[in-house]
């Protein structure tokens, strides 16, 4: 009963948060920022505790498997462009990694971070399951790291479009491999809008952003992490 | 009928989505059994087990709703007191920094080595 509650809640929220960021174009309407600040605001004026809800919402969690499953359809329609741009694809991953890995540990190196935050942050940039498994991996805390997973998203999503404008970022191609390298299944979705080549290019960025970054976890983060 | 049709495919994807996880079990496989379903998908695809018009519409409400199946983590983050904090405010700080280098940088390298490839992309 509590999880077709919630679900049918979540949903119709969620559909206003996605109407509201459509017509107004104002970022704070964010779907994955509006729709949990307004979930939030109900559970505290409810006196719902957030377990109650988060138990609820354990069907619309559940679907981020089948989600991901679904990203082998792009990637299966756009197979020859893949092929054709496999170099071009694995360079820019490739340095897209290194890059989130190394500037996410500069900075938090810089504010003096407490070691559980600046571990934890390492994976933030890949899809929450393996951000999970690979921040398990090198001691850092999963559950924090989902945390700075979706903040990624949530900026991810938000700054993109006027990234892209703002660099004049021309090429879909260049496009999709930013956002899916860059902010994962939320970048992704936003790739949606420049149509389904950059989709396919942001799919296989994020695919291959988490299995690069697997490797990262093995062999060069344990040596970062020696200079905390 | 087309929600139908979308249901009863996205069913179908949750079969490999069960048989992901049995291989997962059966060779112990240090993934996630979504990425080893995305394989087991696309192999099926390519060797033409099952056509694409099976599984496209599913699929496609799927990827345009993502967002909505992560509502649900963003919520949970009312559990973490420490984001609350100096130190939260700092995270979102460096987390805005470092996505903003990283996509901008990864998107002008590709964007780079498209435009001196000279290969025109539609």
């Amino acid at each position: 009963m509590i999880i077709v509650l919630v679900t049918i809640m979540t949903y119709v929220l969620y559909r206003f948060a996605k109407q509201l960021n459509k017509n107004s174009k104002i970022p704070l309407f964010h779907p994955l920022l509006f729709t949990p600040v307004l979930i939030i605001i109900i559970i505290f004026a409810t006196h719902l505790s957030a377990n109650t809800y988060l138990d609820g919402a354990k069907l619309l969690t559940h679907m981020l498997g089948p989600a991901t499953i679904a990203f082998a359809v792009p990637i299966y329609k756009h197979l020859p462009v893949l092929k054709k741009y496999l170099g071009l694809i694995l360079i820019s991953i490739t340095s897209g990694s290194l890059i989130a890995v190394f500037s996410s540990f500069g900075l938090s190196m810089l504010l003096h971070l407490d070691r559980s935050f600046s571990v934890s942050v390492l994976p933030r940039s890949i899809t929450t399951p393996i951000a999970m498994e690979v921040s398990k991996d090198i001691g850092g805390l999963p559950t924090l790291t989902t945390v700075f997973v979706i903040i990624t998203g949530i900026v991810g999503g938000m700054i993109g479009p006027s990234v892209i404008k703002r660099f004049a970022i021309k090429t879909p191609i260049a496009k999709g491999l930013a956002l899916g390298m860059s902010a994962h299944g939320v970048g992704t979705n936003k790739a949606m809008e420049y149509g389904e080549e950059a989709t396919t290019f942001s799919t296989l960025a994020m695919i291959l952003a988490a299995t690069i970054t697997i490797v990262w976890g093995k062999l060069l983060i344990p040596s970062l992490i020696g200079l905390l | 009928m087309k929600i139908g049709t979308i249901i009863i495919q996205i069913l179908l994807i949750h079969i490999f989505l069960l048989l992901a996880i049995g291989l997962k079990q059966l060779l112990s496989i240090p993934l996630p059994a979504s990425m080893i379903g995305l394989v087991l998908l696309f192999l099926a695809l390519v060797l033409k087990i099952i056509k694409l018009e099976w599984v496209e519409q599913g699929a496609n409400w799927l990827m345009a709703e993502l967002l909505l199946f992560f509502v649900p983590s963003a919520v949970g983050i009312v559990n973490y007191n420490e984001i609350a904090s100096w130190q939260g405010v700092e995270m979102v700080f460096i987390i805005g920094i470092s996505t903003f280098i990283v996509m901008s940088l990864t998107a002008f390298i590709a964007d780079w080595i498209v435009t001196k490839k000279g290969e025109k992309v539609g």
